[in-house]
């Protein structure tokens, strides 16, 4: 239990996904012009990280490293997220056109988010267990959003602040996020697993 | 300056023009999580350079044996068969390089770059402009991760050539104190947006659009 | 159904082609990746044992312990991989001992501490205050070794996991006892003694007889609940039991039961305070 804890509060806060360890930059950057789609962003983030964590560990555990094939991780872990991501638009659309038109346009972007990806990876190069791996999962999608999300209210901001010339746009969002960052790093130490 | 000759300009659009990080903030990911040391944001630069020349040339060379409902994920093979041939390179031959880069490395095979170019150019056109073009953006991808990791190294270490000892060169005094910052995250996103800035400003400068 | 069959072709065969493609670069770059490893290791060995001739290796936890021979067979001493947890994660490095059990190296293997602050741990000049301390000498940070302001975590954590690692190989490869703290020739009487915790002070009361440790008694303590009773009286019955304060502090709690025992060693170092026929606990 406190090692689930510790993941937890480790990969939200001490650990961000994002603004230290630097995965999902690229969503990161792309959606976080607006409350909404970061929101939207975050939620099939959420969703599909956590399916992807939940089916990759299983793969990697039973299958791959069971018969020696751990060299063929980066294929088959990119082809599960893939389909997984495929699957939850198909589901998505017949169950629920509602959360389709909010998440919809999200999940093909999803596939490249390297957010989901390395917590594929990471689950298995840390040696979780089966638990650990999921609550992982979960943990790091919930900083991914958190980090999201405060982006996102800032850059709503932003937008009515008067910014030199040349720094308008890409430039000022990047040194936001490393001043947000640096408000991360006062977590830095605080836990480790 | 043929303005004409296709070659020439598929080779260049990606160094400068569209180059991938400073114009369109593609693959951003190792762009920022390995630039802590010059030779990390070349090696980096170099093995991104390797799988998108490769997977360009096989995925313009076998576009029309793909149907394009599934052109997806056979692109999303092609390119982690190449990365995986690139971490099993790295690990036998550069193990520093394989250890500084890390989960990086099999990240590549997310690098929206690579993706980008097999969609929007090698699923079109022939494989000799695949090539010209791979090694284009390559190359713009590179010089990108080179500036800002040389960038971040001068300044947060006081170094270049590191963190291997033996290749390590100071460049100041014993007594300098380097902006620790820019070796760590904050400083990875602060540092590409004063650099955005400043291609900002040359580009206007320049007149490029 | 003709064009789904041609499009599960299609990815099949990318599919088994890729398969076989790394199948093949797999066969080819493994044996220089483990060959590879293997050589790092024993360059490792050479760089601190030149005479190194053949090595036997040992398993003890998560650590590793490599018995250097030389060409006669003679022991050269011990190299040891240990594990310990940093500011940051995990700090992975090696630990070389001659016979005598004196460090002659320290190398980090692998570490992810702040660059520019915790990563002093890799430099000579940190690693170098530990060369020629031996299993006799007591190591602990900021006494016996400096740790380095700023980074105290990084610098603490190599300081107890290289006492630890000594104290290992020392007692586990070399035949060597820890020193004991000598009590036999105290005066009978109640001891008392004391030690700076987390949250406040730590007291204690040492019952000691005919030479003997009879009884320990915490008297004042701040420690957290949940972990101190992991640690009482579970210390004090392993100090009693083998008469000797060097017990092992595994116990869930091994900072409380290290302050227990820095408390009685305290408690011992002064003068008792009644004649012990008094004391009824």
């Amino acid at each position: 239990m406190e090692t689930l804890l510790s993941i937890i509060f480790i990969y939200i806060l001490v650990d961000n996904f994002v603004l230290q360890r630097f995965f999902g930059i690229c969503p990161f950057l792309g959606v976080s012009r607006k409350m909404e789609t970061a929101i939207g962003m975050s939620m099939a983030v959420i969703f599909v990280m956590t399916m992807a964590t939940l089916v990759t560990w299983l793969l990697y555990t039973f299958v791959l490293d069971r018969f020696n094939l751990q060299y063929l991780q980066i294929v088959t872990f990119i082809l599960v997220i893939a389909s997984l991501v495929q699957l939850v638009e198909t589901t998505l659309r017949k169950i629920s056109p509602t959360l389709y038109q909010g998440l919809g346009i999200f999940l093909p972007l999803i596939t490249t988010n390297c957010a989901i990806m390395a917590v594929a990876l990471l689950a298995v190069r840390e040696e979780f267990a089966f638990i650990e791996a999921v609550v992982f999962g979960v943990a790091a999608s919930l900083g991914f959003s958190l980090a999201l999300v405060i982006m996102a209210g800032i850059r709503e901001r932003l937008e009515l602040a008067n910014i030199p010339d040349v720094l308008q746009g890409s430039a000022v969002t990047l040194i936001t996020a490393g001043i947000l960052s640096l408000a991360f790093q006062g977590f830095r130490g605080m836990l480790t697993l | 300056m043929s303005a004409h000759n296709p070659y020439l300009e598929d080779f260049s659009r990606g160094i400068i023009r569209e180059n991938p990080v400073f114009r369109l903030l593609l693959g951003m990911c190792p762009v920022l999580g390995v630039t802590g040391y010059f030779m990390n944001g070349l090696g980096m630069g170099l093995a991104s350079t390797a799988v998108l020349i490769a997977s360009n040339v096989v995925i313009a060379a076998l576009k029309n044996f793909i149907p394009p409902q599934v052109r997806i994920p056979c692109f999303i093979v092609i390119i982690a068969t190449f990365v995986t041939i690139i971490e099993m390179v790295l690990q036998a031959f550069q193990p520093v390089l394989y250890e500084a880069l890390g989960v990086f490395v099999p990240l590549i095979v997310v690098n929206c770059v690579i993706l980008g170019r097999a969609e929007a150019f090698a699923s079109k056109r022939p494989v000799l402009r695949s090539l010209v073009d791979g090694i284009g953006v390559g190359i713009g991808f590179t010089l990108a991760l080179g500036i800002l990791a040389l960038v971040r190294e001068v300044a947060g270490q006081g170094t270049v050539m590191g963190p291997d000892p033996e290749s390590t060169i100071m460049l100041f005094g014993e007594g300098f104190e380097p902006m620790g910052l820019f070796g760590q995250p904050p400083g990875a996103f602060i540092a590409l947006g004063l650099l955005l800035g400043l291609t900002n400003v040359i580009f206007k400068k320049l007149n490029i659009k | 159904m003709r064009d789904i069959l041609r499009l599960s072709i299609t990815l099949a065969v990318v599919a088994i082609a890729s398969a076989a493609l790394l199948t093949g670069m797999h066969n080819l770059t493994d044996p220089v990746i483990q060959e590879r490893q293997q050589r790092e290791y024993l360059e490792a060995l050479e760089s601190f044992f030149p005479e190194i001739d053949d090595y036997e290796t040992e398993e003890i936890g998560d650590d590793r312990f490599d018995l250097i021979f030389d060409q006669e067979g003679e022991k050269l001493g011990v190299m040891a991989t240990a594990k310990t947890q940093g500011y940051e994660g995990t700090i992975t490095y090696n630990l070389a001992v001659d016979n005598n059990a004196e460090i002659i190296g320290i190398r980090i293997i692998s570490h992810s501490e702040t660059p520019g602050i915790g990563d002093v741990i890799t430099t000579d000049n940190f690693q170098e205050q530990f060369i020629g301390k031996s299993f006799e000498d007591p190591i602990e940070a900021g006494e016996d070794v400096d740790t380095v302001s700023g980074a105290t975590l990084s610098t603490g954590a190599m300081v107890s996991s290289i006492s630890r690692t000594v104290t290992a190989i020392g007692e586990n490869f070399l035949d060597m006892q820890r020193k004991a703290f000598d009590f036999e020739d105290l005066e009978d009487g109640i001891y008392r003694g004391s030690t700076e915790g987390t949250y406040g002070e730590m007291v204690v009361e040492v019952d000691f007889r005919d030479g003997r440790i009879e009884a320990i008694e915490v008297i004042e303590q701040n420690e957290t609940e949940a972990y101190f009773v992991d640690a009482y009286p579970e210390i004090p019955q392993r100090i009693i039991e083998e008469q000797r304060l060097e017990v092992d502090v595994e116990t869930g709690a091994t900072l409380s039961a290290e302050r227990i025992i820095a408390a009685v060693k305290d408690a011992l170092e002064g003068a008792p305070e009644g004649d012990g026929e008094g004391g009824d606990n």
